[in-house]
Protein backbone atom coordinates (compact mmCIF):
# COMPACT_ATOMS: atom_id res chain seq x y z
CA UNK A 1 0.00 0.00 0.00
CA UNK A 2 1.04 3.60 -0.36
CA UNK A 3 1.35 5.46 2.91
CA UNK A 4 -0.80 8.59 2.96
CA UNK A 5 1.01 11.40 4.77
CA UNK A 6 -0.25 14.78 5.95
CA UNK A 7 0.84 17.76 8.01
CA UNK A 8 -1.36 20.23 9.86
CA UNK A 9 0.15 23.50 11.08
CA UNK A 10 -1.53 25.99 13.37
CA UNK A 11 0.25 29.29 12.80
CA UNK A 12 0.91 31.91 15.45
CA UNK A 13 -0.67 35.24 14.47
CA UNK A 14 -0.35 38.88 15.44
CA UNK A 15 -2.48 41.73 14.12
CA UNK A 16 -1.58 45.35 14.62
CA UNK A 17 -3.66 46.88 17.40
CA UNK A 18 -5.25 43.56 18.43
CA UNK A 19 -4.63 41.33 21.44
CA UNK A 20 -5.01 37.59 22.04
CA UNK A 21 -8.71 37.96 22.83
CA UNK A 22 -9.31 39.22 19.29
CA UNK A 23 -7.53 36.34 17.57
CA UNK A 24 -10.58 34.09 17.15
CA UNK A 25 -12.11 36.69 14.88
CA UNK A 26 -8.87 37.91 13.30
CA UNK A 27 -7.84 34.38 12.37
CA UNK A 28 -11.31 33.77 10.93
CA UNK A 29 -11.12 36.90 8.81
CA UNK A 30 -7.63 35.98 7.60
CA UNK A 31 -8.84 32.59 6.36
CA UNK A 32 -11.84 34.22 4.69
CA UNK A 33 -9.49 36.57 2.87
CA UNK A 34 -8.04 33.65 0.87
CA UNK A 35 -8.25 34.93 -2.71
CA UNK A 36 -7.88 31.65 -4.63
CA UNK A 37 -10.41 29.05 -5.80
CA UNK A 38 -11.99 27.06 -3.00
CA UNK A 39 -15.06 25.12 -1.91
CA UNK A 40 -17.11 24.94 1.30
CA UNK A 41 -18.63 23.96 3.66
CA UNK A 42 -16.62 21.29 5.46
CA UNK A 43 -18.56 18.09 6.11
CA UNK A 44 -18.18 17.39 9.83
CA UNK A 45 -20.55 14.43 9.91
CA UNK A 46 -17.98 11.61 9.56
CA UNK A 47 -15.74 13.09 12.29
CA UNK A 48 -15.69 12.54 16.03
CA UNK A 49 -12.46 13.48 17.83
CA UNK A 50 -13.78 11.85 21.03
CA UNK A 51 -13.31 8.32 19.67
CA UNK A 52 -10.34 6.68 21.37
CA UNK A 53 -8.20 4.07 19.63
CA UNK A 54 -8.28 2.03 22.83
CA UNK A 55 -11.87 1.12 22.00
CA UNK A 56 -14.10 3.65 23.71
CA UNK A 57 -15.43 7.18 23.36
CA UNK A 58 -14.90 9.92 25.92
CA UNK A 59 -17.82 12.15 26.88
CA UNK A 60 -15.94 15.33 26.19
CA UNK A 61 -12.44 16.53 25.44
CA UNK A 62 -10.54 18.48 28.08
CA UNK A 63 -10.68 22.24 27.51
CA UNK A 64 -7.76 24.55 28.10
CA UNK A 65 -8.19 26.65 31.28
CA UNK A 66 -6.54 29.43 29.28
CA UNK A 67 -9.86 29.87 27.44
CA UNK A 68 -11.45 31.15 30.66
CA UNK A 69 -9.36 34.31 30.30
CA UNK A 70 -11.24 35.20 27.12
CA UNK A 71 -14.78 34.20 28.04
CA UNK A 72 -16.26 37.67 27.52
CA UNK A 73 -14.62 38.23 24.12
CA UNK A 74 -15.42 34.70 22.95
CA UNK A 75 -19.10 35.22 23.79
CA UNK A 76 -19.24 37.95 21.15
CA UNK A 77 -17.61 35.80 18.44
CA UNK A 78 -19.68 34.07 15.74
CA UNK A 79 -20.82 30.43 16.23
CA UNK A 80 -18.01 27.86 16.05
CA UNK A 81 -18.80 26.65 12.50
CA UNK A 82 -18.70 30.24 11.25
CA UNK A 83 -15.51 30.91 13.15
CA UNK A 84 -13.83 27.94 11.52
CA UNK A 85 -14.60 29.17 8.03
CA UNK A 86 -13.29 26.01 6.39
CA UNK A 87 -12.01 26.30 2.85
CA UNK A 88 -10.98 23.36 0.71
CA UNK A 89 -8.49 24.51 -1.88
CA UNK A 90 -7.80 23.49 -5.46
CA UNK A 91 -4.63 21.69 -4.33
CA UNK A 92 -6.75 19.46 -2.09
CA UNK A 93 -5.67 21.16 1.15
CA UNK A 94 -7.87 22.42 3.98
CA UNK A 95 -7.53 25.96 5.31
CA UNK A 96 -9.43 27.03 8.43
CA UNK A 97 -9.38 28.83 11.72
CA UNK A 98 -8.57 26.49 14.57
CA UNK A 99 -9.24 28.26 17.84
CA UNK A 100 -7.57 31.53 16.96
CA UNK A 101 -4.89 30.09 14.68
CA UNK A 102 -5.01 29.94 10.90
CA UNK A 103 -4.40 26.28 10.16
CA UNK A 104 -3.19 24.78 6.90
CA UNK A 105 -3.64 21.03 6.51
CA UNK A 106 -1.80 19.66 3.50
CA UNK A 107 -3.54 17.39 1.02
CA UNK A 108 -2.74 13.72 1.42
CA UNK A 109 0.69 12.98 -0.06
CA UNK A 110 2.26 9.65 -0.94
CA UNK A 111 5.88 10.80 -0.71
CA UNK A 112 7.86 12.74 1.86
CA UNK A 113 9.17 15.24 -0.70
CA UNK A 114 5.65 15.93 -1.96
CA UNK A 115 4.65 16.56 1.63
CA UNK A 116 7.51 19.00 2.21
CA UNK A 117 6.48 20.88 -0.95
CA UNK A 118 2.85 21.05 0.18
CA UNK A 119 3.82 22.14 3.68
CA UNK A 120 5.87 24.95 2.17
CA UNK A 121 2.98 25.73 -0.21
CA UNK A 122 0.83 26.34 2.86
CA UNK A 123 3.11 29.22 3.82
CA UNK A 124 2.67 30.80 0.38
CA UNK A 125 -1.09 30.42 0.58
CA UNK A 126 -1.20 32.02 4.00
CA UNK A 127 0.97 34.89 2.80
CA UNK A 128 -1.62 35.45 0.06
CA UNK A 129 -4.24 35.67 2.82
CA UNK A 130 -2.06 38.13 4.75
CA UNK A 131 -1.62 40.38 1.70
CA UNK A 132 -5.36 40.42 1.05
CA UNK A 133 -6.28 41.01 4.70
CA UNK A 134 -3.76 43.86 5.01
CA UNK A 135 -5.21 45.39 1.86
CA UNK A 136 -8.71 45.18 3.38
CA UNK A 137 -7.83 46.63 6.78
CA UNK A 138 -4.56 48.54 6.45
CA UNK A 139 -3.34 46.72 9.57
CA UNK A 140 -0.14 44.70 9.66
CA UNK A 141 -0.57 40.92 10.06
CA UNK A 142 2.29 38.58 10.92
CA UNK A 143 2.31 34.78 10.95
CA UNK A 144 4.73 32.48 12.75
CA UNK A 145 5.49 28.81 12.12
CA UNK A 146 6.08 27.91 15.78
CA UNK A 147 4.31 26.23 18.68
CA UNK A 148 4.42 28.47 21.73
CA UNK A 149 4.14 32.09 22.80
CA UNK A 150 6.78 31.79 25.56
CA UNK A 151 4.05 32.49 28.14
CA UNK A 152 2.88 28.91 28.62
CA UNK A 153 0.47 28.74 25.68
CA UNK A 154 0.98 26.14 22.96
CA UNK A 155 -0.59 25.30 19.61
CA UNK A 156 0.08 22.33 17.42
CA UNK A 157 1.77 20.96 14.37
CA UNK A 158 0.34 17.51 13.78
CA UNK A 159 1.51 14.73 11.49
CA UNK A 160 -0.76 12.09 9.98
CA UNK A 161 0.22 8.64 8.78
CA UNK A 162 -2.26 6.15 7.35
CA UNK A 163 -1.76 2.95 9.28
CA UNK A 164 -3.11 -0.58 9.34
CA UNK A 165 -6.00 -1.32 11.70
CA UNK A 166 -4.83 -4.91 12.14
CA UNK A 167 -1.82 -3.77 14.19
CA UNK A 168 -2.88 -3.81 17.86
CA UNK A 169 -2.90 -0.40 19.54
CA UNK A 170 -0.64 -1.69 22.33
CA UNK A 171 1.99 -2.70 19.76
CA UNK A 172 1.87 0.74 18.14
CA UNK A 173 2.27 2.50 21.46
CA UNK A 174 5.08 0.26 22.72
CA UNK A 175 6.87 0.27 19.38
CA UNK A 176 6.71 3.98 18.69
CA UNK A 177 6.95 5.64 22.11
CA UNK A 178 10.78 5.39 22.41
CA UNK A 179 11.04 6.79 18.89
CA UNK A 180 8.70 9.72 19.54
CA UNK A 181 10.38 10.64 22.83
CA UNK A 182 13.84 10.74 21.25
CA UNK A 183 13.34 12.08 17.70
CA UNK A 184 13.38 15.69 18.98
CA UNK A 185 17.20 15.55 18.80
CA UNK A 186 16.78 16.25 15.06
CA UNK A 187 13.13 17.29 14.79
CA UNK A 188 13.08 19.98 17.49
CA UNK A 189 12.70 23.59 16.39
CA UNK A 190 14.51 24.98 19.46
CA UNK A 191 13.27 27.43 22.08
CA UNK A 192 14.64 29.77 24.70
CA UNK A 193 13.34 28.99 28.15
CA UNK A 194 11.04 26.59 29.95
CA UNK A 195 7.30 27.30 30.11
CA UNK A 196 6.17 24.73 32.68
CA UNK A 197 7.59 23.14 35.83
CA UNK A 198 9.04 26.45 37.09
CA UNK A 199 9.34 28.83 34.17
CA UNK A 200 12.79 30.04 33.23
CA UNK A 201 14.39 31.84 30.31
CA UNK A 202 17.96 30.83 31.03
CA UNK A 203 18.31 27.77 28.85
CA UNK A 204 17.90 26.88 25.21
CA UNK A 205 16.00 23.64 24.71
CA UNK A 206 15.54 21.39 21.70
CA UNK A 207 11.77 21.32 21.49
CA UNK A 208 9.05 23.93 21.40
CA UNK A 209 6.45 21.40 22.53
CA UNK A 210 8.13 19.14 25.12
CA UNK A 211 7.11 21.42 28.01
CA UNK A 212 3.44 20.81 27.29
CA UNK A 213 3.09 17.03 27.59
CA UNK A 214 1.70 15.63 30.80
CA UNK A 215 0.38 12.22 29.70
CA UNK A 216 1.85 9.23 27.90
CA UNK A 217 -1.29 8.46 25.88
CA UNK A 218 -4.70 10.11 25.64
CA UNK A 219 -7.32 11.34 23.21
CA UNK A 220 -6.94 14.98 24.31
CA UNK A 221 -5.08 17.63 22.34
CA UNK A 222 -6.12 20.96 23.92
CA UNK A 223 -5.02 20.37 27.51
CA UNK A 224 -3.28 17.56 29.42
CA UNK A 225 -1.64 16.76 26.10
CA UNK A 226 -0.19 13.28 25.53
CA UNK A 227 3.01 12.19 23.79
CA UNK A 228 0.94 9.55 21.96
CA UNK A 229 -2.45 10.79 20.80
CA UNK A 230 -5.13 8.10 20.72
CA UNK A 231 -7.71 9.90 18.57
CA UNK A 232 -9.36 7.34 16.31
CA UNK A 233 -10.41 9.16 13.15
CA UNK A 234 -8.99 7.27 10.17
CA UNK A 235 -10.65 9.41 7.45
CA UNK A 236 -10.66 6.11 5.52
CA UNK A 237 -12.27 2.69 5.86
CA UNK A 238 -12.21 2.19 9.66
CA UNK A 239 -12.24 -1.58 9.29
CA UNK A 240 -8.88 -1.49 7.50
CA UNK A 241 -7.13 1.66 8.63
CA UNK A 242 -6.06 3.79 11.51
CA UNK A 243 -4.58 7.26 11.25
CA UNK A 244 -1.52 7.73 13.41
CA UNK A 245 -2.04 11.31 14.63
CA UNK A 246 1.28 12.55 16.00
CA UNK A 247 0.89 15.71 18.08
CA UNK A 248 4.24 15.79 19.89
CA UNK A 249 6.24 17.34 17.05
CA UNK A 250 7.36 20.91 16.42
CA UNK A 251 6.68 23.14 13.44
CA UNK A 252 9.85 23.03 11.37
CA UNK A 253 10.76 25.95 9.11
CA UNK A 254 13.64 23.75 7.88
CA UNK A 255 12.64 21.60 4.92
CA UNK A 256 15.36 19.10 5.75
CA UNK A 257 14.09 18.70 9.33
CA UNK A 258 10.51 18.29 8.10
CA UNK A 259 11.58 15.63 5.60
CA UNK A 260 13.65 13.69 8.13
CA UNK A 261 10.99 13.95 10.86
CA UNK A 262 8.24 12.58 8.64
CA UNK A 263 10.40 10.13 6.71
CA UNK A 264 11.91 8.54 9.81
CA UNK A 265 8.53 8.38 11.56
CA UNK A 266 6.93 6.69 8.55
CA UNK A 267 9.71 4.10 8.54
CA UNK A 268 9.44 3.53 12.32
CA UNK A 269 5.70 3.00 11.85
CA UNK A 270 6.31 0.53 9.02
CA UNK A 271 8.69 -1.46 11.21
CA UNK A 272 6.10 -1.73 13.97
CA UNK A 273 3.39 -2.67 11.47
CA UNK A 274 5.64 -5.51 10.31
CA UNK A 275 5.87 -6.80 13.86
CA UNK A 276 9.28 -5.41 14.80
CA UNK A 277 9.84 -4.04 18.29
CA UNK A 278 12.74 -1.87 19.55
CA UNK A 279 13.05 -4.13 22.60
CA UNK A 280 13.26 -1.33 25.10
CA UNK A 281 10.89 0.73 27.18
CA UNK A 282 11.80 4.20 28.40
CA UNK A 283 11.37 4.85 32.12
CA UNK A 284 9.08 7.82 32.79
CA UNK A 285 8.58 8.94 29.19
CA UNK A 286 6.83 12.22 30.13
CA UNK A 287 9.72 13.29 32.32
CA UNK A 288 12.26 11.99 29.80
CA UNK A 289 10.86 13.94 26.83
CA UNK A 290 11.31 17.13 28.86
CA UNK A 291 14.73 16.15 30.26
CA UNK A 292 16.08 15.38 26.79
CA UNK A 293 14.78 18.67 25.44
CA UNK A 294 16.42 20.64 28.26
CA UNK A 295 19.72 18.73 28.40
CA UNK A 296 22.43 21.35 28.01
CA UNK A 297 25.18 18.73 27.69
CA UNK A 298 23.75 17.43 24.41
CA UNK A 299 24.52 13.88 25.50
CA UNK A 300 20.78 13.11 25.83
CA UNK A 301 21.10 10.18 28.21
CA UNK A 302 18.01 8.32 29.38
CA UNK A 303 17.08 5.32 31.46
CA UNK A 304 15.19 2.25 30.30
CA UNK A 305 12.65 0.28 32.34
CA UNK A 306 15.26 -2.46 32.50
CA UNK A 307 17.52 -0.04 34.39
CA UNK A 308 20.04 0.45 31.60
CA UNK A 309 21.42 3.86 30.60
CA UNK A 310 21.46 4.71 26.94
CA UNK A 311 21.26 7.82 24.78
CA UNK A 312 18.56 9.26 22.52
CA UNK A 313 20.99 8.83 19.62
CA UNK A 314 21.36 5.12 20.40
CA UNK A 315 17.59 4.68 20.60
CA UNK A 316 17.27 6.31 17.18
CA UNK A 317 20.03 4.06 15.87
CA UNK A 318 17.99 0.98 16.83
CA UNK A 319 15.21 2.11 14.51
CA UNK A 320 17.60 3.28 11.79
CA UNK A 321 19.53 0.01 11.73
CA UNK A 322 16.40 -2.07 11.26
CA UNK A 323 14.94 0.35 8.71
CA UNK A 324 18.22 0.27 6.81
CA UNK A 325 18.20 -3.53 6.80
CA UNK A 326 14.63 -3.75 5.51
CA UNK A 327 14.11 -0.72 3.31
CA UNK A 328 17.41 0.23 1.67
CA UNK A 329 17.05 0.08 -2.09
CA UNK A 330 13.25 0.37 -2.00
CA UNK A 331 13.28 3.70 -3.87
CA UNK A 332 15.53 6.79 -4.18
CA UNK A 333 13.60 8.80 -1.60
CA UNK A 334 13.93 6.05 1.02
CA UNK A 335 17.65 5.73 0.31
CA UNK A 336 18.08 9.49 0.71
CA UNK A 337 16.14 9.48 4.00
CA UNK A 338 18.18 6.58 5.38
CA UNK A 339 21.41 8.34 4.50
CA UNK A 340 20.18 11.65 5.91
CA UNK A 341 19.08 9.94 9.16
CA UNK A 342 22.46 8.21 9.53
CA UNK A 343 24.45 11.37 8.79
CA UNK A 344 22.44 13.41 11.26
CA UNK A 345 22.87 10.90 14.11
CA UNK A 346 26.60 10.76 13.47
CA UNK A 347 26.86 14.55 13.46
CA UNK A 348 24.78 14.85 16.63
CA UNK A 349 27.33 12.67 18.40
CA UNK A 350 30.47 14.22 16.92
CA UNK A 351 29.67 17.95 16.50
CA UNK A 352 26.11 19.23 16.53
CA UNK A 353 27.12 22.44 14.76
CA UNK A 354 27.81 20.53 11.58
CA UNK A 355 24.02 20.44 11.38
CA UNK A 356 23.68 24.22 11.39
CA UNK A 357 22.40 24.18 7.80
CA UNK A 358 19.83 21.42 8.31
CA UNK A 359 18.24 21.33 11.76
CA UNK A 360 16.15 24.17 13.13
CA UNK A 361 17.30 23.93 16.74
CA UNK A 362 20.96 24.00 15.74
CA UNK A 363 20.53 26.86 13.25
CA UNK A 364 18.57 28.91 15.78
CA UNK A 365 20.98 28.18 18.66
CA UNK A 366 23.96 29.18 16.56
CA UNK A 367 22.33 32.36 15.34
CA UNK A 368 21.21 33.39 18.82
CA UNK A 369 24.50 32.46 20.48
CA UNK A 370 26.56 34.49 18.03
CA UNK A 371 24.29 37.49 18.48
CA UNK A 372 24.22 37.12 22.26
CA UNK A 373 27.98 36.93 22.56
CA UNK A 374 28.53 39.84 20.22
CA UNK A 375 26.04 42.04 22.01
CA UNK A 376 26.89 40.77 25.52
CA UNK A 377 23.29 39.88 26.17
CA UNK A 378 21.89 37.44 28.71
CA UNK A 379 19.68 34.62 27.49
CA UNK A 380 16.76 36.26 29.29
CA UNK A 381 17.21 39.60 27.52
CA UNK A 382 13.91 40.50 25.80
CA UNK A 383 15.79 40.83 22.50
CA UNK A 384 16.73 37.14 22.62
CA UNK A 385 13.12 36.03 22.93
CA UNK A 386 12.19 38.40 20.12
CA UNK A 387 14.86 36.88 17.87
CA UNK A 388 13.62 33.39 18.80
CA UNK A 389 10.14 34.46 17.67
CA UNK A 390 11.45 36.09 14.51
CA UNK A 391 13.15 32.87 13.43
CA UNK A 392 9.65 31.47 12.89
CA UNK A 393 8.20 34.41 10.94
CA UNK A 394 7.11 33.25 7.49
CA UNK A 395 7.65 36.73 6.06
CA UNK A 396 10.39 36.26 3.49
CA UNK A 397 11.82 39.76 4.08
CA UNK A 398 11.77 39.62 7.90
CA UNK A 399 11.93 36.04 9.12
CA UNK A 400 15.34 34.93 10.37
CA UNK A 401 14.96 31.43 8.95
CA UNK A 402 14.43 33.06 5.57
CA UNK A 403 17.42 35.28 6.25
CA UNK A 404 19.50 32.13 6.63
CA UNK A 405 18.05 30.74 3.39
CA UNK A 406 18.82 33.98 1.54
CA UNK A 407 22.35 33.89 2.94
CA UNK A 408 22.76 30.38 1.54
CA UNK A 409 22.93 28.91 5.03
CA UNK A 410 20.00 26.48 5.06
CA UNK A 411 19.77 23.38 2.96
CA UNK A 412 16.50 23.14 1.05
CA UNK A 413 15.12 19.92 -0.36
CA UNK A 414 12.40 21.09 -2.74
CA UNK A 415 12.73 23.75 -5.41
CA UNK A 416 10.68 26.94 -5.55
CA UNK A 417 8.87 25.89 -8.76
CA UNK A 418 7.80 22.66 -7.06
CA UNK A 419 6.43 24.65 -4.14
CA UNK A 420 4.57 27.03 -6.46
CA UNK A 421 3.04 24.05 -8.26
CA UNK A 422 2.00 22.51 -4.93
CA UNK A 423 0.19 25.74 -3.99
CA UNK A 424 -1.97 25.33 -7.10
CA UNK A 425 -2.27 21.61 -7.77
CA UNK A 426 -2.86 18.47 -5.67
CA UNK A 427 -0.54 15.45 -5.60
CA UNK A 428 -1.40 13.34 -8.65
CA UNK A 429 -1.17 9.97 -6.94
CA UNK A 430 -3.56 10.31 -4.00
CA UNK A 431 -7.29 10.87 -3.54
CA UNK A 432 -6.51 14.58 -3.04
CA UNK A 433 -6.24 14.72 -6.85
CA UNK A 434 -9.99 14.05 -7.18
CA UNK A 435 -10.88 16.49 -4.42
CA UNK A 436 -8.73 19.22 -5.95
CA UNK A 437 -10.13 18.57 -9.41
CA UNK A 438 -13.69 19.01 -8.13
CA UNK A 439 -12.76 22.24 -6.35
CA UNK A 440 -11.09 23.68 -9.44
CA UNK A 441 -13.68 22.58 -12.00
CA UNK A 442 -17.00 22.48 -10.16
CA UNK A 443 -16.79 24.56 -6.94
CA UNK A 444 -20.42 25.68 -7.18
CA UNK A 445 -21.58 22.05 -7.38
CA UNK A 446 -19.93 20.99 -4.12
CA UNK A 447 -22.57 20.68 -1.42
CA UNK A 448 -19.99 19.69 1.21
CA UNK A 449 -16.51 18.21 1.35
CA UNK A 450 -14.14 16.56 3.80
CA UNK A 451 -11.12 14.23 3.66
CA UNK A 452 -13.06 11.07 2.87
CA UNK A 453 -15.93 12.25 0.64
CA UNK A 454 -17.70 14.95 -1.36
CA UNK A 455 -21.36 15.55 -1.90
CA UNK A 456 -21.89 16.86 -5.44
CA UNK A 457 -25.00 18.51 -6.85
CA UNK A 458 -26.30 18.07 -10.34
CA UNK A 459 -29.75 18.48 -11.86
CA UNK A 460 -31.24 15.46 -10.12
CA UNK A 461 -30.01 15.87 -6.55
CA UNK A 462 -26.92 15.33 -4.48
CA UNK A 463 -24.52 12.47 -5.06
CA UNK A 464 -21.86 10.95 -2.86
CA UNK A 465 -18.32 10.76 -4.14
CA UNK A 466 -16.71 8.49 -1.56
CA UNK A 467 -12.93 8.90 -1.50
CA UNK A 468 -12.36 6.27 1.21
CA UNK A 469 -11.77 3.41 -1.24
CA UNK A 470 -9.03 5.51 -2.85
CA UNK A 471 -6.95 5.73 0.32
CA UNK A 472 -4.43 3.40 -1.28
CA UNK A 473 -4.08 5.43 -4.46
CA UNK A 474 -5.92 6.73 -7.52
CA UNK A 475 -5.58 4.71 -10.74
CA UNK A 476 -3.89 7.04 -13.30
CA UNK A 477 -6.43 6.06 -15.96
CA UNK A 478 -9.32 7.08 -13.70
CA UNK A 479 -7.77 10.44 -13.04
CA UNK A 480 -7.10 11.02 -16.72
CA UNK A 481 -10.71 10.22 -17.63
CA UNK A 482 -12.21 12.26 -14.82
CA UNK A 483 -10.06 15.27 -15.69
CA UNK A 484 -11.85 15.40 -19.08
CA UNK A 485 -15.32 15.54 -17.49
CA UNK A 486 -17.39 18.48 -18.70
CA UNK A 487 -20.02 18.37 -15.96
CA UNK A 488 -20.64 16.88 -12.55
CA UNK A 489 -22.85 14.20 -14.13
CA UNK A 490 -20.07 13.40 -16.56
CA UNK A 491 -17.55 13.21 -13.70
CA UNK A 492 -19.76 10.92 -11.63
CA UNK A 493 -20.30 8.67 -14.63
CA UNK A 494 -16.56 8.46 -15.27
CA UNK A 495 -15.89 7.63 -11.64
CA UNK A 496 -18.57 4.93 -11.61
CA UNK A 497 -17.10 3.36 -14.75
CA UNK A 498 -13.61 3.52 -13.30
CA UNK A 499 -14.85 2.03 -10.04
CA UNK A 500 -16.55 -0.85 -11.86
CA UNK A 501 -13.28 -1.60 -13.63
CA UNK A 502 -11.45 -1.63 -10.32
CA UNK A 503 -14.39 -3.11 -8.40
CA UNK A 504 -14.11 -0.12 -6.08
CA UNK A 505 -17.40 1.58 -5.17
CA UNK A 506 -16.62 5.30 -4.93
CA UNK A 507 -19.66 7.01 -6.47
CA UNK A 508 -23.32 6.40 -5.94
CA UNK A 509 -26.53 8.34 -6.36
CA UNK A 510 -28.10 9.02 -3.02
CA UNK A 511 -30.14 11.52 -1.10
CA UNK A 512 -28.04 13.48 1.35
CA UNK A 513 -29.52 12.39 4.62
CA UNK A 514 -26.83 13.28 7.18
CA UNK B 1 20.22 49.38 20.94
CA UNK B 2 21.79 46.19 19.64
CA UNK B 3 23.41 48.10 16.79
CA UNK B 4 26.95 46.93 17.43
CA UNK B 5 28.58 45.18 14.51
CA UNK B 6 28.58 41.42 14.99
CA UNK B 7 32.27 40.67 14.96
CA UNK B 8 33.14 37.04 14.69
CA UNK B 9 29.76 36.00 13.33
CA UNK B 10 30.81 32.67 11.94
CA UNK B 11 27.95 31.09 10.12
CA UNK B 12 30.19 29.03 7.89
CA UNK B 13 31.27 25.83 9.53
CA UNK B 14 33.15 22.87 8.32
CA UNK B 15 30.75 20.78 6.32
CA UNK B 16 30.69 17.03 6.16
CA UNK B 17 29.59 15.32 2.97
CA UNK B 18 25.83 15.52 2.83
CA UNK B 19 23.35 12.94 1.61
CA UNK B 20 22.81 13.05 -2.12
CA UNK B 21 20.44 15.70 -3.41
CA UNK B 22 16.83 14.45 -3.10
CA UNK B 23 15.30 17.28 -5.08
CA UNK B 24 12.98 16.48 -7.93
CA UNK B 25 13.22 19.20 -10.50
CA UNK B 26 10.48 20.05 -12.91
CA UNK B 27 10.85 22.22 -16.01
CA UNK B 28 11.85 25.73 -14.96
CA UNK B 29 12.56 24.70 -11.39
CA UNK B 30 15.61 26.44 -10.08
CA UNK B 31 16.24 23.54 -7.70
CA UNK B 32 17.80 23.58 -4.28
CA UNK B 33 19.97 26.29 -2.86
CA UNK B 34 23.13 24.52 -1.87
CA UNK B 35 24.83 26.43 0.96
CA UNK B 36 28.19 25.86 -0.65
CA UNK B 37 27.30 27.27 -4.05
CA UNK B 38 27.41 30.98 -3.37
CA UNK B 39 29.09 33.21 -0.87
CA UNK B 40 26.85 33.65 2.15
CA UNK B 41 25.57 37.17 2.62
CA UNK B 42 25.64 37.38 6.40
CA UNK B 43 25.65 41.19 6.34
CA UNK B 44 22.03 41.20 5.25
CA UNK B 45 21.21 38.67 7.95
CA UNK B 46 22.76 40.84 10.65
CA UNK B 47 20.83 43.84 9.41
CA UNK B 48 17.69 41.76 9.54
CA UNK B 49 18.42 40.76 13.16
CA UNK B 50 19.08 44.33 14.18
CA UNK B 51 15.73 45.41 12.76
CA UNK B 52 13.85 43.01 15.05
CA UNK B 53 11.75 44.85 17.63
CA UNK B 54 13.28 43.86 21.01
CA UNK B 55 9.87 44.15 22.65
CA UNK B 56 7.88 42.03 20.20
CA UNK B 57 8.12 38.83 22.23
CA UNK B 58 6.64 40.61 25.26
CA UNK B 59 3.55 41.45 23.24
CA UNK B 60 3.27 38.04 21.57
CA UNK B 61 0.32 36.35 23.25
CA UNK B 62 -1.59 33.53 21.60
CA UNK B 63 -4.72 31.49 22.18
CA UNK B 64 -4.16 27.96 23.33
CA UNK B 65 -4.49 25.56 20.41
CA UNK B 66 -4.22 21.86 19.84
Amino acid sequence: MIRLLGLETEYGITVEGRDAGDLLVESMELVRAYPGPHAKPWDYHPEDPRRDARGYQVRHLTRSPDDDNYRQQDAKAPPVRDQRSDRVLANGARLYNDHGHPEYATPECASVLDLVAHDRAGERILLDCVAERERQTGKRVRLYKNNSDHFGVSYGTHENYLSLREVPFEALLAGLLPFLVTRQIYAGAGKIGVEQDGASTNIFQLSQRADFFTEVASVDTLHRRPIFNTRDEPHADPARFRRLHVICGDANPSEFATALKVGATAMALALVEEGWSPGLEIREPVRTIKDLSRDQTHRWMLETMQGAKTSAVEVQRLYLAEAHRRYQGRDPETDWLLMAWDTVLRDLEEDVFRLVDRLDWVAKLHLLEEFRESESLAWDDPMMLSLDLEYASIDRQEGLYWGLVDAGQMRQVVGSKTVADAAADPPKDTRAALRGLCVRRFPESIASVCWSRLWLRNGDGEHLLDLSPLAEGVPPRLLEEVSRARSVSDLLQQVQQGARRAETPVAEASGMEE
Amino acid sequence: MHATALKGMNLERERMPLPADPVRRGPGDEGPKDPGVRRPNTKDLLERMRRVDPEQAKRYRQRSGE
